[in-house]
């Protein structure tokens, strides 16, 4: 015991000349948490702490660890209470993330998952990995992580000691697990996910970008349709921003909202803003130069209720940031809204051959609205439109007729919830995105002509299968709107109108519709209805 | 296989799938992010891409699965980490709605 207590006194008084520079001398209120709460397990090295100075991750990845350590580890932040706000963990999360977070090239490909656009198959990566490291979560859940090769040997011991299912579950226990995630994964998450990377040393020099300004910005709601706005940034402090927005959806509804963002590792933003009867989280990434802001706007915990968006900064040249809608059919009319910068009077706007401006209805600085129409000779393709030296490339599309409908997201997933239980329906919302097969007619060849979201169809469930059909999933899973494209699911829990009282999960399709020249086209996706999740981490 | 026959419709479908070659991991892996049906059977999807080979109503033996840790990822395993979870809900059946989420939420 007193052997113990002079190791841990020693411990105590020679721990500040051991720690890296940075964390030892860094005044922040995140680094001093650290100190103060780190240290009772995490022992100084030559290079920081243990486990915690050979890892690096996002602020979600992060957040998730040092919520682990409370849960598991008796981590006593906030007296214990696991409140987040105010407890210390968003100070330490942000000096983790800035001093040890991923660069923008070491993300990309992978921000679906921190944009929570869930309802997709990961397809970039290879079968061994999947079936060893993600089968219970994402794959992208690693693929945000960068460890030295003893860390990923921990991740592997912690799962086997914490989750020992994983050997003898399926793909568990007809392998040698352990021997190939030891000798196969370790090595390859090692060499794809390093903890030393030459993009991250240089992402750590650079100078971060400036994002105080005005921003415009653009998207596509699903059951909304087009949207675009002007957003205002004011920093309040280094990397934290109030903002304040004003926008409308195409359909003329109007958004104002406020909120606040706090942005990460000098690129990666996250906030928090009302929009309308809803609050919207963002997850945007800022380009190096900060003039672009892209990523997605969702509801949290309704993942599906999300719009990407693109921003860009207010400057003094003009820009254009986007068209909608994105496609005009030969001989009708329509009318056209062109989004961007130094729009204002006196800029020209040329339009394609063929395609006539009838009339300006409005034009600000941001915002052009015309009425045009496609005369029946216009070559059907794809085209630019330019507003002064500004040029918006093949982001119009002309076409001659809408051959078929592609159901987006094309598998999607709702889960029961609600009926008196802790965790809420997840919904699901579908876009259809109307193709021309082209002037060859065929489908599937170089020169179909996708033109972005059709908001005129309408929506229907089916049963999937034979199986589906006979347990009547389409009248116990939930209901579609047939207008918008959302899907509610039905209540959680066992029902006893159901054959052995199952849960209300279903296995359906999603059939879009419309009536083109006469003829109906249709377009179809899949609906997983399923049981609620009560392990709800930010990174799944 | 050989000598153990099936007789339920899962179990025949099952053999099913051996018999016709469907049962290969890539078709396995093919789910939504985040979802899981490989832990045979899975949380979200079974593996054959439908919902009619989950165990479900899953309330019926939810601690049968959630005590060795099933699917962690999803249901808070009662082996290690939240040993307390069921605490307020003795029967899943008859008590899920006593229940909660585990992951600490972000007050906002």
């Amino acid at each position: 015991m007193l052997k113990q207590t002079l190791f841990g006194i020693s411990l105590i008084l020679t721990t500040p000349l051991l720690f890296a520079a940075s964390l030892e001398n860094d005044e922040s209120v995140g680094a001093k948490l650290i100190r103060t709460n780190c240290l009772g397990c995490h022992i100084p090295t030559d290079k920081g702490l243990s486990r915690i100075s050979y890892q690096r991750k996002t602020p979600e990845g992060w957040e998730m660890t040092i919520n682990r350590m409370r849960l598991m580890h008796g981590l006593t932040l906030n007296k214990g209470k696991l409140d987040i706000k105010g407890s210390g963990l968003h100070e330490i999360v942000k000096y983790l993330a800035d001093n040890q977070g991923l660069s923008p090239n070491e993300t990309r490909g992978v921000r679906y998952l921190l944009e929570q656009d869930l309802n997709q198959i990961e397809t970039q990566f290879d079968d061994d990995f999947l079936t060893m490291c993600a089968r219970c979560h994402s794959g992208a859940r690693i693929a945000l992580q960068r460890r030295e090769p003893k860390e990923w040997n921990y991740l592997v011991d912690f799962h086997l000691g914490q989750f020992p299912s994983v050997e003898y579950s399926m793909f568990g226990r007809d392998r040698d697990w352990l021997g190939i995630a030891r000798n196969k994964m370790v090595p390859l998450v090692s060499k794809k996910y390093p903890f030393t990377s030459e993009d991250w040393s240089s992402w750590l020099a650079a100078k971060k970008p400036e994002l105080e300004g005005k921003w415009i910005l653009s998207g596509h709601m699903p059951g909304k349709g087009y949207f675009s706005a002007t957003m205002k940034v004011n920093q309040n402090n280094k990397d934290y921003y109030s903002l304040n927005i004003e926008g409308m959806y195409a359909n003329g509804e109007a958004i104002k909202g406020t909120g606040s963002s706090v942005v990460y590792t000098g690129y990666d933003w996250r906030g928090n803003i009302n929009f309308g009867d809803i609050s919207l989280r963002q997850t945007l990434a800022a380009s190096a130069d900060g003039q672009t802001l892209t990523g997605r706007f969702y509801q949290k915990g309704q993942e599906l209720v999300g719009m990407k968006i693109t921003a860009i900064k207010d400057a003094s040249t003009t820009q254009l940031l986007s068209v909608f809608p994105s496609h005009i059919k030969k001989g009708e009319t329509t009318t056209l809204t062109i989004t961007g910068l130094g729009l204002d009077v006196g800029s020209s706007l040329s339009l394609p051959a063929n395609i006539v401006a009838n009339k300006v209805v409005s034009q600000s600085a941001n915002r052009i609205v015309v009425n045009v129409t496609a005369k029946d000779n216009a070559q059907i393709g794809y085209v630019d439109i330019q507003v002064g030296e500004a040029k918006l490339t093949n982001q119009l599309a002309i076409y001659k007729q809408i051959d078929a409908l592609e159901v987006v997201p094309s598998y999607g997933v709702a889960r029961v919830g609600n009926n008196g239980g802790s965790t809420p329906k997840t919904n699901a919302l579908f876009r259809a995105v109307g193709i021309d097969y082209g002037k060859d007619g065929i489908a599937n060849t170089e020169d179909d002509i996708n033109l972005g979201y059709i908001e005129e169809v309408s929506w229907a469930v089916v049963p999937r299968d034979e199986i589906a059909k006979k347990d009547k999933d389409v009248k116990f899973a939930g209901q579609m709107n047939s207008h918008t494209g959302l899907f509610t699911p039905a209540a959680a829990g066992p029902n006893p109108e159901r054959y052995r009282s199952t849960n209300n999960a279903g296995n359906l399709n999603i059939v879009a519709k419309l009536t083109e020249n006469g003829n109906e086209i249709s377009g179809t996706g899949r609906l997983l209805v399923t049981v609620q999740r009560w392990n709800n981490p930010p990174l799944k | 296989m050989k000598h153990l026959k099936a007789i339920n419709s899962k179990a025949h479908k099952v053999n099913e799938a051996l018999k016709n070659d469907e049962l290969d991991e890539v078709m396995a892996m093919q789910s939504p992010v985040g979802c899981t049906a490989t832990t045979d059977p899975g949380w979200e999807v079974d593996m054959f891409g439908s919902v009619s080979g989950l165990c479900q109503p899953m309330e019926a033996d939810l601690y049968g699965c959630s005590d060795p840790c099933w699917w962690p990822a999803q249901v808070p395993d009662m082996m290690n980490t939240y040993p307390d979870w069921s605490k307020n809900a003795d029967s899943a059946t008859k008590d899920w709605r006593n229940l909660d989420s585990v992951y600490p939420e972000e007050k906002e």
